[in-house]
């Protein structure tokens, strides 16, 4: 007969079990607190007000916000800021239109042909290394002080990253697509549309947003320079006469279109790059 | 006129192909002939030139040095290891790319069991899926010759036996030839009509697989051909690897 005996075995000590949930401690940021980049500016803004308010502000360093405001409303009503705005405007797109062209143009003919790459990637480089306004002095002494070096200014700094970012991606292309159009016998015209413009697109749009934030600073610097008209223009007499209100005005202006200019490059960006927006969700 | 226009009885002819890298020649006069609709697996060592082969088949080696006579059909297709979707063209402008037929896509699609998914991202597809997706592009030009590149190898287990059974499915209606490029005897014996094993630059085994659908691994024969496979690749059956000769 067989007998079963349960004898107790002794048993190790188990360490106690703990609670899951929560167990271990958050080390990333967490989420990001709807609207919280505005915190930041609004506080600031609270703090010069009262600064302002309380008399420790000397108004010719830093004019009450108050007085900015009235500032800007009689710039408006007399006609001068939206008259050196404009013209601003014009220097800026123009020059930003030019840049875009040859930049691209440029980047593409050095980006799809090895002899295009071999005539303009070298001279392309070597006046990357010369800063746009560095070129100041010798293009007024080649176009005058119109608006044609102005004009010049601003595109040359617009091209450069257009070039730089757009032909990096046009000869940065995965061999396995190209493969792959070789494979499917695509034709060369097709071959670009379907294949090498899309896989550039990225690298243009980054080429795109610097474009974008340079021709503004190019803009800043010519107008301080030699202009009679402009926002720099504007601001650059306010400091002759100790306006420094005019001064903050110009540079809102100023911020306020950089940063919309930005916004809207990468909403262009976000619309024709849909399909990237996929891959982080 | 030719009878067999538009029937082709051969799909591959190799004679005398020779492809070196430098001083190391990976294709040593080579000879090889594929009937049409045959499904052909191409097995060897790592470095072999399984690849090579391929690639020289499928005419993407532009720059290799060496020689031979390559014979293929006009209507060749590529399956590579990744699926290699371009991740800007939606599911269906990838499978219909360079074609541009939507009904023949979508039917392709349908066929793969991704009806429904046209208008995704292929980043939106799991690799399973982006793999179904290059068999439609592979597939929509109705190719005499499909040439496989290790399609599956990036797949997991599961995933990868039912890619098995769709290739076999698709094959079985279309009656292309197919070159299998793999590195898995099983998939090799469970696959093809003929399992080519390349040592030395050559086809140093060359194997019938007489199986009847649905082929089992635990088939007595089936084991048969694995051992004998793993035996011509250098590894014994039992585990562990014999010396090399």
């Amino acid at each position: 007969m067989t007998q079963v005996i349960s004898r107790p075995v002794a048993t190790p000590a188990a360490p106690p079990l703990t609670p899951a949930h929560g167990r271990l401690r958050r080390l990333g940021p967490g989420r990001a607190i709807p609207g919280g980049r505005l915190a930041g500016p609004l506080l600031i803004v609270a703090a010069w007000s009262a600064a302002s308010a309380a008399g420790v502000l000397d108004d010719r360093i830093l004019p009450a916000p108050w007085t900015i405001w009235h500032t800007t409303t009689d710039l408006i009503s007399s006609g001068r800021l939206q008259d050196n705005l404009l013209t601003s405007l014009q220097r800026a797109g123009l020059g930003f239109t030019f840049g875009l062209t040859a930049g691209l143009v440029l980047a593409l003919i050095s980006g799809l042909s090895r002899t295009g790459e071999a005539l303009v990637d070298g001279p392309v480089q070597l006046k990357r290394s010369i800063p746009s306004l560095g070129l100041i002095p010798l293009m007024i002494l080649w176009l005058g002080i119109g608006e044609g070096f102005k004009v010049v200014i601003i595109a040359l700094g617009v091209a450069i990253p257009i070039y730089i970012n757009t032909h990096v991606s046009l000869i940065g292309i995965d061999r396995r697509y190209v493969e792959l159009a070789e494979v499917l016998r695509l034709s060369r015209t097709r071959f670009l549309r379907s294949v090498v413009f899309p896989a550039a697109l990225p690298g243009f749009l980054t080429g795109l947003r610097l474009a974008v934030t340079g021709s503004w600073l190019s803009l800043v610097v010519i107008e301080q320079i030699n202009a009679t008209s402009g926002i720099g223009y504007m601001m650059y007499q306010a400091q002759n006469y100790g306006q420094s209100d005019i001064i903050i005005v110009g540079l809102i202006v100023y911020g306020v279109f950089g940063l919309a200019s930005d916004a809207l490059v990468r909403m262009i960006g976000k619309r024709v790059l849909s399909w990237q927006q996929t891959l982080g969700s | 006129m030719a009878a067999d226009v538009g029937q082709l009885t051969t799909a591959v002819e190799v004679r005398d192909l020779v492809r070196r890298f430098g001083e190391r020649t990976v294709l040593d006069h080579l000879d090889l002939t594929i009937p049409a609709g045959q499904f052909v697996a191409l097995l060897g060592r790592s470095g072999s030139g399984k690849s090579t082969l391929l690639r020289a088949l499928a005419g993407l080696d532009h720059r290799a040095d060496g020689s031979g006579d390559l014979r293929v059909p006009h209507q060749v297709s590529v399956a590579f290891q990744d699926a290699r979707l371009l991740p800007w063209l939606r599911v269906l402008d990838n499978v219909i790319l360079g074609l541009d037929d939507e009904r023949r896509g979508r039917e392709a699609l349908a066929e793969v069991g991704l009806a429904g998914r046209e208008r995704a991202w292929p980043g939106q597809l799991s690799g399973g899926e982006a793999q179904r997706a290059a068999l439609a592009r592979s597939l929509v030009w109705e190719p005499q010759l499909l040439l496989a590149d290790e399609p599956f190898g990036a797949l997991d287990a599961l995933t990868r036996i039912r890619m098995h059974d769709l290739l076999r499915e698709l094959c079985a209606r279309h009656r292309p030839a197919v070159l299998l490029v793999t590195h898995d005897v099983d998939e090799a014996v469970l696959l093809a009509d003929r399992v080519l094993v390349l040592t030395d630059g050559r086809v140093g085994v060359d194997l019938a697989i007489e199986l009847d659908a649905p082929r089992s691994h635990g088939d007595p024969r089936f084991i048969t051909y694995r051992e004998r496979l793993l035996r011509a690749l250098g590894v014994h059956p039992d585990g562990g690897t014999r010396a090399r000769p």
